[in-house]
């Protein structure tokens, strides 16, 4: 059995020798192209439509430069496409772009005709002027799509001539459908000479259209805008050359039933080049994502490798993380990577990946990080009636796609359950994340799963239901109007009181009263800025704390309290106004050019960010710092939709600016604040932080990427995780918690003096909240193989009561035990996040198994290993 | 700065080498039988002998041309006093990329402002590549445009040349000082190079290791730049200047980044760059923040929108595709692509790295200079090359290439008396108190002093370059961008 199998493969790979054969040997394999990208995905249990990619795509421009854009549907509804359910479930969409005219009859006569069965073909509609559509310069090209099945007799030519007997039916027919694309391609496409036309897809249930322009011009020339699919994926592009690029080069690339999209690059495209050719495969378009396409499907279809090997293939799981393995897994992976380690991609890259896993019946959304974790990605969950399996290289993404399917359908909300990121190459999850969909009887809607590359799933908290608008919530005939008893929290001047008022309510109230209880409260903001302020005050702890939402979803709280927020802020009198009374004056995009600095009691700027550009001059960052040269001190963002850079360049000395950050804050927030304080309500985003000098950051959940990357000072609370590199080459006097735990690099290259002298530190508690807000350690405070790695300087508080950090992780550091000058110097510390977070030293953080200890037992420093461990005095020469 | 109107350049002032013997190429010998004829004073035009109180000294021995002398005093002695020979340190110095001819002939220049008369090859080096195999063609019979006045040549550079609202700087010389870092040079080396900027109207980099305030009062001609250690960079340092360099790579050490050695970092260097004294300072290799062209752009985004009107130079060593980093750099919003070659390197960059890695910048330039004119774009951007360049001829040879401008290193050291030991990295001894953070060792060199020898090579390279566009035909520096035709490489002659 094993044998044939062998054999089977070898001949499949042995097939492929005659295209290949006659292609040019080169000595070193180049791309043509090369740049980043941002990248984007989602699968969701019901086939949505394909405006819904639009918002995301757009909101990446700035990761792309209009110069390649596609996107990929998978899943659909057969009457969507005009044929029968057994038609789009088995046949193959052969799916051409032509970009000469009469190209259509001779390829149709050469490569069509002869080998397939046509079930249905039809020329795809489009926009008739391409020009219609605002920055589209080039024509994108015509698309001619074919259901297809390979003809009986053919097929038995095909597999009694290459010897494929051994393989099931499907399995030859799918080898036919890649080979003779490959030859349709290598006829009328040359990436570097005359194109005329190439294959765009040829899987099953599902298509990928792309373009010289941005993702989001794909769905409106090709009026994608209404069709429906279980799962979209798209991809702007940043190729650095060429003023025109051709769209093949554009992702998503295609294996056989999988659409791939990669961002990042490979330092080893030559060597990966050659590593397909020794499998008879050949790049055609010159991209590092094609190679990787080809790879991915070499391994899961000619291979047959589960998808955990094939992610273990392309990642290998290094290091420590390896050592972690169980033994069984060890062997294998070892195996795997004595194999396959030549074609793996190095250097930085994520893909997502839309697959037809048509042996199981099931659609899958593949996210996949690569070991380093060198690119930005976030996974994100929506669970309920419509289930929604996110991963995008930003949150932002995330946000702007569930904005946009609330908007059409009520049960999806704007919040996700959950947000991570996957940790690459590791133990943990293998550093990729599977959202599957799963058939459910006949009908069109899919169940989705979510599991890691082990096949862990991912679950939320059952037994909750979400908020659903459709459903009628009556008023009880005896309710009074004022049935909320919150005037005197007004009058007292007391937000905490309301705030435990509203959670109180949570437990006891369905969401019609919460709803009416927030408007109630939206009526008093409104009428003075005391009351506001109390308002907002309640709100936003609200928002930003953690407390159990019993049968309530949190995600759906959280939607009802950010709108609230929203609405209230919305509210306020807008800066053009000159006579109005209070403090508080909003300005948005429209009214930007009435900006103004402070007159009489005026104090606080509150920007409606969600129309301003995300960078450059117009970007409302830029309007906060000249708003500060004005004399605006304390300024309320909301409405963001990813714009970046909000806190830089106001300048040094900045002590008594406040901002407070509401909605989908972006990149390179508070990067070299100095002195000022800024609150982020939500996750944060990459590169926060960077040469920051001196001030206070706060942010009520997760941060991004290399954040605090060459700080010099400042102190900032981050509620739930860092993701990769944070604190790389800091110095100075930066003090940092961090309440849950990092990916991996903490502190590489920390250069933060001696903290008990002014210098630095971070303190790592690695504790999480769970459903019902309360806190939990993790199962390791730090899972990764690098911790403060050549550091010189300052220190890690890690909470580590079981004693779990171990010197595997450590390069150039040590573990040292605590002593009471330094809990003296974190504690100040930990009674602000105490304040800030709810996260209390004496029930939570020194609490181990139920039992308060010793802060010194519980804590654990790492520190740079001290020099007179290596540097002896030079006359030993023997030791024993 | 943008008022060129009324931009003079600085006068040259006589400054000598601030050490007892310099060293010269030649030393002259005199015996007792001299008897003060006095004719070797009349006869020598460099100024070799002096009288004195009846006596007469080989005061200058380093000005002695040796066989070059038209007329030698050691051959028309009347008692035959004299004797002349190789100076025995001479060929101890340098190597094959600085010989001891360039390093003499640079000390001349700093010395004199002027390109030495006879006796030193000041055009080129003898490493066998590089520039050194590369000649500018001066037709016989070519006069050029010999009687046009050298004022009226123009050597300046617009930087910003991108439609946009950064500032319009013009550098009225068609180079500018490269970086280095408070740490691996001293603040007085610091303090000349920005102050020598100054008055030749050009910029100077400060490195990575961050802005000391004893620069301020420079700050219109100073490049802050940013690099992957982060050193030393604060917000306000962005805001104060007018140019902001990234630099992703060195072409000395491309792959690597900055490296300070333990020793180097004084408390001075520590509290600079905020780290631990004794502790050596290494800088990752690239930007944790900065892994593809996006995240470049967001990263020069970053800049612009912390100082709206900086220019954006990016600094970039030669890989192989080094022509879609440059193209992907203008596109991110670059204004200036800063293209470093390998030549260059202190002795701090690794041998190994010095002369394996990256592609030569004389295949570099060309490359990315027909690039972006193939894409439209090269009128948009200023290219600066550097790494290695030596003397104004290589600035000419580098701007026929297809660069607009240069940017100096090791030759500003050198005019400061460097010997090019290669020890700048041992400890904090560098034997001329240039690279070091060495209280003691730094008083070895005042920058009053240094500001003028800087001062002094600069202006003997533009009128040296005046000469060569002169010589060519041209007015403009700027006419002799990309002229290749005006180029023989002597391995491909035909």
């Amino acid at each position: 059995m094993i044998m044939s199998e062998h054999q089977n493969i070898s001949n499949i790979i042995t097939s492929r020798k005659s295209l290949v054969k006659d292609l040019p040997q080169r000595s070193c394999f180049e791309t043509v192209a090369e740049g980043g990208c941002g990248v984007t995905g989602f699968a969701c249990s019901i086939p949505v439509r394909g405006k819904h990619i639009f918002e995301p795509s757009r909101q990446m421009h700035n990761r792309g430069n209009g110069r390649g854009g596609g996107i990929a549907a998978m899943g659909f509804d057969h009457r969507m496409l005009g044929v029968s359910e057994d038609i789009l479930e088995n046949g193959y969409i052969l799916q051409i772009a032509l970009l000469e005219d009469g190209v259509l009859d001779e390829l149709e006569r050469l490569f069509i005709e002869p080998f397939f069965n046509v079930d249905f073909s039809e020329a795809l509609p489009h926009v008739d002027d391409y020009r219609d559509i605002r920055g589209l310069d080039v024509r994108p090209p015509d698309v001619w799509r074919f259901f297809v099945r390979v003809k009986p007799d053919v097929l038995k030519a095909f597999v009694d001539s290459n010897g494929l007997n051994g393989l099931r039916p499907r399995q030859a027919e799918d080898e036919f459908v890649f080979q003779n694309s490959f030859k349709i391609n290598k006829m009328f496409y040359e990436a570097a000479g005359r194109q005329r036309a190439f294959v765009l897809s040829h899987g099953r249930n599902f298509f990928i259209l792309k373009i010289v322009g941005y993702a989001e011009q794909v769905v409106q020339y090709y009026k994608l805008d209404d069709f429906k699919a279980h799962i979209w994926i798209a991809h702007q592009r940043y190729p650095t050359k060429g003023r025109v690029w051709h769209p093949a080069g554009a992702h998503p690339f295609v294996g056989l039933n999988e659409a791939l999209v990669h961002n990042g690059d490979f330092a080893n495209y030559h060597s990966v080049t050659e590593y397909l050719r020794q499998k008879n495969l050949y790049p055609q378009f010159l991209t590092d994502t094609e190679v990787s396409a080809l790879l991915f499907d070499l391994y899961s279809r000619t291979y047959g490798y589960p998808l955990e090997y094939v992610i273990e293939a392309l990642a290998p799981t290094m290091e420590r993380d390896f050592n972690k393995l169980p033994a069984e897994k060890q062997k294998i992976y070892r195996a795997i990577q004595a194999t396959h380690i030549h074609g793996s991609p190095d250097g930085p890259w994520f893909f997502i990946i839309a697959r037809n896993n048509t042996e199981n019946d099931r659609l899958e959304l593949i996210g996949i990080t690569d070991t380093a974790m060198l690119r930005p990605q976030v996974f994100a969950l929506h669970d309920g009636q419509v289930q929604v399996g996110l991963v995008c290289s930003e949150k932002q993404a995330i946000d702007a796609t569930l904005k946009s399917l609330s908007e059409e359908d009520p049960r999806v909300g704007t919040v996700a359950d959950l947000y991570w990121n996957a940790r690459g190459g590791s133990y943990t999850d293998g550093g990729a994340f599977v959202f599957g969909l799963e058939k459910n009887g006949g009908s069109l809607e899919r169940r989705l799963t979510c599991a890691d590359k082990f096949g862990s799933s991912v679950t939320v908290q059952e037994g909750q239901f979400p908020y659903l608008p459709g459903r009628v919530y009556y008023l009880m005939e005896d309710e009074s109007r004022e049935r909320f008893d919150i005037a005197r929290f007004f009058d007292l001047q007391r937000p905490d009181l309301l705030f435990t008022y509203l959670k109180d309510g949570i437990r006891l109230w369905d969401y019609a009263d919460l709803m009416d209880c927030l408007k109630e409260i939206r009526g008093w903001a409104l009428k003075a800025d005391a009351h506001f302020d109390v308002a907002l005050d309640a709100l936003t702890l609200l928002l930003d704390r953690r407390y159990p939402t019993y049968d309530k979803k949190r995600r759906s709280v959280l939607q009802m309290i950010a709108q609230t927020i929203e609405t209230i802020l919305r509210g306020l009198p807008s800066l053009m106004t000159q006579n109005e009374k209070g403090a508080y004056r909003k300005i948005d995009w429209e009214t930007r050019e009435f900006f103004r600095g402070p007159v009489h009691n005026e104090k606080v700027l509150i920007i409606d960010g969600s129309l301003f550009p995300p960078e450059g001059d117009h970007c409302d960052s830029r309007l906060m710092a000249e708003a500060y040269l004005r004399g605006w001190r304390r300024f309320i963002v909301f409405g963001l939709k990813g714009q970046r850079f909000h806190g830089c360049g106001f300048g040094p000395d900045c002590g008594g600016v406040r901002i407070d950050i509401y909605g989908s804050s972006g990149d390179y927030l508070a990067s070299g604040i100095d002195g000022m304080t800024v609150y982020v309500h939500g996750n944060a985003q990459d590169q926060l932080g960077q040469i920051m000098k001196s001030g206070k950051l706060i942010i009520y959940g997760d941060v991004g990427q290399t954040f605090m990357y060459g700080a010099k000072g400042g102190e900032v609370y981050v509620m739930g995780n860092a993701a990769g590199r944070p604190l790389i080459n800091a110095v100075g006097s930066p003090r940092v918690i961090i309440n849950g735990t990092c990916l991996d690099y903490l502190a590489e290259s920390f250069m933060a003096g001696d903290p008990l002298n002014g210098g630095g530190f971070v303190i790592l508690n690695g504790v999480e909240f769970d459903n019902e807000g309360t806190v939990h350690p993790l199962d390791t405070p730090y899972p990764g193989a690098n911790l403060f790695s050549l550091a010189s300087g300052g220190a890690i508080y890690v909470r580590d009561p079981y004693n779990l950090i171990d010197d595997q992780q450590l390069n150039g550091g040590e573990i040292a035990p605590l002593d009471q000058r330094d809990w003296e110097l974190i504690l100040p510390m930990l009674e602000e996040n105490q304040r800030l977070f709810g996260i209390s030293i004496e029930n939570d953080l020194l609490m181990v198994n139920a039992v308060k200890k010793n802060p010194l037992d519980v804590y654990r420093k790492v520190r740079p290993q001290q020099k007179d461990d290596i540097a002896k005095d030079g006359l030993e020469e023997w030791e024993d | 700065m943008n008022n060129s109107a009324k931009f003079r350049f600085p006068e040259v002032v006589k400054t000598p080498s601030r050490f007892r013997n310099p060293i010269g190429k030649y030393r002259l010998h005199r015996t007792e039988a001299c008897e003060t004829c006095g004719k070797c004073v009349d006869l020598c035009k460099y100024g070799v002998h002096v009288i004195r109180r009846g006596r007469v000294y080989i005061e200058n021995s380093y000005l002695c041309v040796g066989p070059d002398c038209p007329s030698p005093c050691y051959e028309v002695c009347p008692v035959g006093a004299l004797s002349c020979g190789k100076n025995p340190v001479f060929d101890q110095l340098g190597d094959f990329r600085w010989t001891p001819d360039l390093l003499v002939s640079t000390w001349r220049m700093a010395e004199t402002g002027s390109v030495p008369l006879a006796g030193l090859e000041y055009k080129r080096g003898s490493s066998g590549g590089g520039f050194d195999k590369l000649r500018i063609v001066m037709k016989s019979g070519q006069t050029g445009q010999a009687d046009i006045p050298d004022q009226d040549i123009d050597v300046s550079l617009q930087l910003n040349r991108r439609d946009d609202h950064g500032h319009r700087i013009k550098i009225h010389v068609p180079f500018y000082g490269g970086g280095m870092s408070y740490g691996s040079v001293s603040i007085n080396t610091i303090l000349s190079r920005i102050k020598a900027a100054k008055a030749l109207g050009t910029f100077c980099c400060t490195g990575e290791g961050g802005y000391p305030d004893e620069l301020k009062p420079y700050d219109d001609h100073v490049i802050t730049q940013v690099a992957t250690g982060l050193f030393g960079v604060r917000e306000e340092t962005i805001k104060r200047v007018k140019i902001v360099e990234f630099k992703y790579a060195q072409g000395a050490k491309p792959g690597l980044g900055g490296h300070l050695l333990g020793d180097k970092v004084t408390p001075g260097v520590a509290r600079m760059r905020g780290a631990v004294v004794g502790h050596p300072l290494f800088s990752p290799f690239p930007f944790h923040s900065v892994y593809s062209v996006e995240d470049h752009k967001k990263h020069v985004d970053w800049i612009k929108a912390i100082n709206p009107q900086a220019l954006v130079s990016v600094k970039v060593s030669t890989p192989t595709d080094v022509d879609m980093v440059a193209v992907g750099s203008y596109y991110a919003g670059a204004h200036i692509i800063h293209l470093d070659g390998s030549y260059g390197g202190t002795g701090a960059a690794p041998e190994i790295a010095k002369k394996n890695i990256a592609m030569p910048i004389e295949y570099a330039v060309p490359k990315v200079h027909r690039f972006l004119t193939a894409e439209g774009v090269r009128d948009k951007v200023t290219v600066i090359a550097g790494g290695g360049v030596r003397t104004p001829h290589d600035v000419a040879k580098i701007i026929a290439l297809g660069a607009d401008g240069v940017c100096t290193g090791t030759a500003d050291l050198v005019a400061l008396e460097c010997i090019r030991c290669h020890n700048c990295e041992s400890g904090r001894g560098c034997a001329r108190g240039i690279a070091t953070t060495d209280p003691e060792l730094m008083e070895l060199m005042q920058h009053e002093w240094g500001t003028r020898r800087l001062v002094n090579m600069f202006l003997a390279w533009k009128k040296e370059l005046v000469r060569i566009l002169k010589r060519l035909g041209m007015t403009s520096i700027r006419e002799l961008v990309g002229r290749e035709d005006c180029l023989v490489h002597l391995d491909y002659m035909k």
